[in-house]
């Protein structure tokens, strides 16, 4: 197999002909989609539509049964968190990313522990430990009392998923997955986090926001994707279509476009 | 400011076995002082609380990483007798490093079954209780094997079975054990990850920790004590029998439960598992010296178990709404 070379212009991500299988289910068919770096994509679709088992392909979760994955003009044939997390992919779910049983400086650093050498022993750091994820906890507006050493099942939602995204920051991440961000959260957490998701971007990363909820991620997005049964429907700039418009493609299963603009049928 | 900080004291996962232990003092030195503060009760109780509380701490661990090892009665047989009966052809010495050799690779073979097999570990541990005993019967023909004399004199053997300053070597090997592991556990990265792996598995994935290889040191590292606790009883006691160790998994997983370790994972004490250790081992010898029946033990290691896991939710609880 021949070695790719590296491509400054490439997209930052670039996934063709992917597919895969889990047994009978065809969860991901032929897709082919790039991401570019400063960008909010908002990635759309119900229930089973396949957006989720595609980023767990990103995250290095699943391995596809075929097609191509490109990170940086690179060609990815490993996948496994460890290597995705080495290329700087975070991805930030709903019930995933903090242990309850841990503090929140434990939870920070976890996997990349810094240490500190006693008589040639590595022990954990925990000052760096507690400095950073302080620092983090007042940036990203956490309740004042709360300190690096509380153990996250004392967190509400919102605050977990402000940690989650300040440790995306952290480690200097290039491509922020958040998975369905706001379930769940009340009406101001939610503008909270939807606020940091645009900051990360403002900051050059790239950030794919997954919902259902295609008027929230209008208003956040600068390009909307659409999946439908394991396939990329639609994939617009946010100003090509409204919100609206958006809505009455999913609801017809992708399918169905308003009059002003033809889907060559797949 | 000091209640913050008893609250913090009560929220540790061995709180309960600390209060127990002091109860168990309180109580048995009021019922039986004499007997209990007798220079040889204390001696024997914390003798044989050294060896079950190594088998414990490793016992702990797989707990921690939300697993279960019920193998580890039959390792500790196992790797007992493969010290007696292979010193006559390597030693003393390559007999404990060819019977500390046998135990780790039990662990690592049950541990790639529970990994690679995808088989939850309660399932291959059983088989391993199982099938070790087995071995045990087939190696053994069910005789009784012990060290010659000069064995017993060979300085490893007195290093692992003599005593140092009138203190059973098993006592300074277990209590040294338990404070090195500690710093293991909470103080290094290991600890970090062995504690995510139980606590969420999945949130420790999508860290980048390698779970599988956690959870195969946890069970190398528990296989490693229950062979080493062997060691331990063996060197100071040198004679088998195709018992040794039976239903020692058992009070283990007792021992640990009772020192605040959750089978849900991701919380435990290494000082609860050898203070549980303690009282499961102080409830039988001041029962015995009580003149209770010795097979009345057993029933009394349940209740003792019962109890304490009630004592300790609501613990937990008591602690949770003072936070």
């Amino acid at each position: 197999m021949s070695v790719t070379p590296m491509n400054k212009n490439a997209p930052l991500i670039e996934v063709r002909n992917l597919d895969l299988h889990f047994g009978a289910f065809h969860a991901l068919k032929n897709v082919s989609v790039s991401f570019d770096s400063g960008q909010l994509i908002g990635l759309v679709g119900d229930n089973g539509a396949g957006k989720t088992t595609l980023i767990k392909v990103l995250s290095g979760i699943h391995k596809p049964n075929s097609g191509e994955v490109y990170f940086a003009g690179k060609r990815v044939k490993e996948f496994h968190p460890k290597l995705a997390i080495k290329f700087g992919i975070e991805t930030i779910q709903q019930s995933v990313g903090l242990c309850d049983n841990l503090s929140i400086a434990r939870n920070f650093y976890l996997g990349r522990e810094p240490v500190k050498r006693w008589f040639g022993i590595p022990f954990l750091d925990f000052k760096k430990m507690r400095d950073a994820s302080t620092k983090v906890i007042r940036t990203f507006g956490l309740r004042e009392n709360v300190s690096a050493d509380d153990q996250v099942e004392m967190l509400s939602g919102g605050e977990r998923q402000s940690i989650k995204i300040g440790r995306a920051v952290e480690f200097k991440n290039r491509v922020v997955i958040m998975d369905e961000p706001t379930n769940h959260l009340s009406v101001r957490e939610r503008e909270h986090v939807n606020e940091l998701a645009q900051q990360l971007r403002d900051q050059g990363l790239l950030v794919i926001y997954i919902t259902h909820d295609i008027h929230q991620v209008h208003k956040l997005a600068d390009r909307i994707v659409i999946m439908e049964n394991g396939e990329k429907v639609t994939d617009v700039a946010k100003d090509e279509m409204t919100a609206d418009e958006l809505e009455e493609v999913i609801r017809c299963g992708g399918r169905v476009v308003d009059t002003s603009k033809e889907v060559e049928p797949s | 400011m000091i209640t913050l900080n008893t609250s913090a004291f009560a929220r540790r996962p061995d709180f309960g076995a600390i209060v127990g232990v002091i109860m168990m003092f309180a109580v048995f030195s009021l019922i039986d002082f004499s007997g209990w503060w007798s220079g040889s009760t204390l001696g024997n109780i914390l003798q044989f609380t050294a060896i079950l509380g190594c088998m414990s701490i490793g016992q702990a661990i797989v707990i921690m990483a939300k697993e279960i090892d019920l193998s580890v009665g039959s390792v500790y047989g196992l790797t007992g007798i493969a010290f007696i009966t292979l010193e006559a052809d390597l030693g003393v010495p390559g007999a404990i490093i060819a019977a500390m050799a046998i135990a780790g690779g039990i662990g690592f073979l049950q541990a790639m079954a529970v990994i690679k097999g995808k088989i939850p570990s309660m399932i291959v541990t059983l088989g391993g209780l199982f099938a070790v005993r087995g071995l045990i019967y087939v190696w053994t023909g069910g005789s009784v094997r012990s060290l010659p004399a000069e064995s017993r004199a060979h300085w490893l053997t007195q290093l692992f079975g003599g005593e140092l300053f009138g203190i059973e070597a098993a006592i300074l090997w277990t209590a040294g054990l338990m404070v090195v592991l500690s710093l293991v556990i909470w103080r290094m990265k290991f600890g970090n990850r062995l504690l995510a792996t139980g606590g969420d598995e999945n949130t420790a994935l999508s860290q980048g920790i390698r779970t599988d290889r956690v959870k195969i040191r946890a069970f190398v590292l528990c296989s490693l004590l229950a062979g080493f606790a062997a060691i331990l009883t063996l060197a100071d006691k040198p004679q088998t029998h195709v018992t040794l160790g039976d239903l020692m998994e058992l009070e283990a997983i007792a021992a640990a439960v009772i020192g605040g370790c959750l089978l849900s994972g991701g919380r435990g004490s290494l000082l609860g598992a050898v203070l549980g250790a303690f009282i499961i081992t102080g409830v039988r010898y001041e029962l015995i010296s009580l003149g209770a029946p010795a097979s009345w033990y057993i029933s009394f290691v349940g209740l003792v178990l019962i109890v304490a896991l009630i004592f300790n939710q609501s613990l937990i609880r008591w602690a949770g709404n003072r936070a």
